[in-house]
């Protein structure tokens, strides 16, 4: 009985009870010889079929819309008034299996964020009292203590406090290759456990996990309108009064009622609706499937205009974890142990990334930085000034060492010959001074990163024109990592208003700018660019829900991606558009020529929906190469990944 | 001023809407409950929100006023 009922409602009802009565009819008429019959099934099957689009078209008047609805329903009610009883119920019929094909196929478009939503965990294993005890998922306290068994879904974020394990994160992050977590690694609801067994203190859970925010920034920018959509949606709203209109007119002046009512089949803008919010539902779902969380339509489109990238030196393009490399002594009674020393010792309250290096390094040499300094102040842009056992030690670059007292010219131009061969060398500066003398000069070098040539020349690849590098580092070094790397401009010695201007001018200059930054110290110029990205936002919170595009992992590979599936994506719209418009075209042409009916004119409406459908779910599937953890061997021989994929070789 | 109170808000997904009709339908057959303060439904990431008076309007009852609108939903933890 359960059956029946479900059938009842399913969405192919009416189309299989309409359908079931024009065979009825036909077989009346042609095959029974009883047109009276005949004529009767025919109005039953229109009946059938369209007083459910009736009813909604009264409903959209009521809320004073007019709509597709309202269109073929007057066409309908039209044709069974002039005894045209085929042409109505071929219309109806039509309207509604191509409305049952479509919202079963408009369903495998939104595929990629239902998947999401059935990765989310429902159960969690907790140690409570000792004992395992099985909860609801939701239901997990912040920092109680989760078992993560293999094979089982992990079921909040946290921390691992005890055990190994590997976990499949492609959920999350997009990457399937499993990622082995050991005690202190973070973990995120909706992985998947592939080997061992961890213990997990919980520090999300239910909605403040990264993977529900996934899914409602998705489910955010699946719902929010484009711009291009947003004009669409203006454009039906005066189309389709305007067809009903032109209809009448033409009725009125040819005096042919069929040919009126052909045009208000015709001018069914059931494709031109769809065409858009298709592709972007696809798009976006195809993004977070790989780990790129685009805000909207809006961003998709603006993020495929995009010509030009700035990035940020430190921990974008270069490992961000500088390390010690030089330390020239400048005076002959002063040897490295004290520069290294009174450098680390001078920096040890500070938080400056370039301070970690060398207190670090001071103390693997076995000189340990014990204490702070008596008096601190940091000079932005230029290094730090400290007090140490009363005498005034200075570390920064050389406009710092300028300003203080009392120096050598000689020493002065010594400590910029250093600077300069340790600059082109790609190492950082640093000039240590104590009471006003140069005693030494240290570098400090960040490692570029190993996809970073890569990453430039696929935005290259991908139809950004200038790729910038923005850093607050000296121009010697910026470039040095630059040639390394291939960026177009550099921007060096930038203070963090600086950025901001450098984005804004690069906009002056006309380009579509899309700023890669960590958010924190390049908010300004984040703001600013037309596009903001975040990097390995995973875990970030702040940055998923703001970040006008999210790359959950820390891959710099992602961003090419990320602008290659935008281009995508707006050239699917685009041909969506055509394709809807096209098909109208061609039918008006079609009416006035003659050969056109009703029923033809409905077909060929419906089949243009399908594909507009069928256009957009092209974008769901893998294109080409996937994007990998590592750049290609550069021979081209690399097994593909999975059986059927195809993995576009890296040149070296 | 008639806000109804000890509201909660309650996330249902169904399963997908194809015509831009039912975000009306499905509203007003939730909203015809009592103990409902709003509703919005979002119709490309086929989402439901409902803000009620689980006393008055539980989460089955709303499935129910979904499933009248021609549409099978589940309550979301998110």
């Amino acid at each position: 009985m359960n059956h029946v009922h479900s059938w009842l409602s399913g969405r192919w009802t009416v189309p299989t009870v309409s359908g079931l009565l024009i065979l009825a009819s036909l077989a009346s008429s042609q095959l029974l010889g009883e047109p009276g019959w005949g004529d009767l099934f025919m109005v039953a099957a229109a009946v059938v079929a369209g007083t459910p689009v009736v009813i909604k078209a009264w409903r959209a008047l009521t809320a004073k819309v007019i709509g597709i609805d309202l269109l073929v329903s007057v066409a309908a009610i039209g044709a069974v008034v002039i005894g045209e009883y085929w042409e109505a119920a071929a219309v109806t019929f039509l309207f509604a299996v191509g409305h049952a094909l479509e919202s079963a196929t408009l369903n495998k478009t939104r595929s990629a964020l239902a998947e999401l939503i059935a990765v989310a965990p429902d159960v969690a294993v907790v140690l409570r009292d000792g004992q395992q005890v099985e909860v609801g998922a939701a239901e997990v306290r912040e920092g109680e203590t989760v078992l993560v068994k293999n094979g089982a879904k992990v079921p909040v974020d946290g921390v691992v406090s005890a055990g190994t394990g590997a976990l499949d994160e492609a959920s999350i992050t997009g990457e399937s290759i499993p990622v082995e977590k050991s005690a202190g690694d973070k973990v995120f609801a909706g992985t998947i456990a592939t080997g061992g067994f961890l213990q997990v203190t919980a520090t999300g859970v239910g909605a403040d996990t990264t993977l529900a925010r996934i899914i409602h920034r998705v489910e955010e920018a699946q719902d929010a309108k484009a711009k291009t959509q947003a004009f669409m949606d203006r454009f039906s709203a005066w189309y389709t009064p305007a067809i009903i209109v032109m209809a009448v007119l033409f009725g009125l002046i040819t005096r042919d009622v069929v040919l009126a009512l052909t045009l208000l089949v015709i001018g069914c803008p059931g494709a031109l609706v769809i065409s858009i919010p298709v592709s972007i539902v696809a798009g976006i779902g195809r993004g977070a499937k790989d780990g790129i969380l685009i805000k909207g339509g809006e961003f998709l489109e603006t993020s495929a205009r995009v010509d030009a990238v700035a990035l940020d030196k430190t921990g974008t393009l270069t490992e961000g974890r500088p390390k010690l490399t030089d330390i020239v002594p400048l005076q002959p009674d002063v040897d490295r142990d004290e520069v290294l020393l009174t450098a680390a010792r001078a920096e040890a309250g500070s938080e400056h990334p370039l301070a970690k290096p060398i207190i670090d390094a001071a103390n693997a040499a076995g000189l340990p930085v014990v204490g702070l300094p008596e008096h601190t102040e940091p000079v932005p842009g230029k290094g730090i000034v400290a007090t140490l056992d009363g005498h005034r030690i200075a570390v920064g670059n050389l406009a710092l060492i300028e300003s203080e007292q009392g120096r050598d010219p000689s020493d002065d131009a010594r400590a910029a010959e250093v600077g300069q061969e340790l600059a082109a060398a790609g190492r950082t500066p640093m000039v240590v001074a104590r009471d006003g003398r140069v005693i030494g000069v240290v570098g400090v070098a960040d490692q570029v990163r190993d996809d970073a040539r890569e990453m430039v020349r696929q935005l290259h690849g991908a139809g950004v024109k200038k790729v910038v590098m923005l850093t607050g580092d000296i121009e010697p070094v910026a470039r040095s990592v630059g040639s390394q790397v291939g960026v177009d401009e550099i921007r060096a010695g930038l203070l963090p208003e600086d950025k901001l201007d450098a984005v804004a001018d690069l906009q002056r200059q006309g380009y579509t700018v899309a700023m890669v930054g960590d958010g924190v110290n390049d908010a300004p110029a984040l703001a600013t660019a037309d596009i903001g990205v975040a990097m390995g936002a995973a875990g970030t919170g702040v940055a998923i829900e703001t970040a006008d595009i999210a790359l959950m992992k820390d891959n710099l590979l992602k961003l090419p991606e990320a602008v290659s599936l935008a281009r995508r994506t707006v050239n699917n719209m685009r041909q969506n558009i055509v394709i809807a418009l096209v098909t109208v075209a061609a039918l008006l042409a079609g009416v006035l020529f003659g050969g056109v009916t009703m029923a033809i004119g409905m077909l060929v409406h419906e089949m243009s929906v399908l594909v507009v459908i069928a256009n957009a779910m092209r974008l769901l599937r893998r294109h080409g190469g996937r994007t990998l953890d590592r750049p290609g061997d550069g021979t081209g021989t690399g097994t593909p990944a999975r059986a059927g994929e195809v993995r576009t070789p890296q040149p070296a | 001023m008639s806000t109804i109170t000890n509201t909660t808000k309650t996330i249902l997904r169904a399963e997908g809407f194809s015509c831009p009709s039912c975000v009306g339908k499905i509203e007003k057959q939730v909203s015809r409950l009592e103990g409902v303060e709003s509703v919005t439904v979002h119709f490309a990431s086929a989402r439901v929100e409902v803000v009620h008076d689980p006393a008055l309007a539980s989460t089955d009852d709303l499935v129910a006023a979904i499933a009248k609108a021609g549409y099978t939903a589940k309550p979301a933890a998110f």
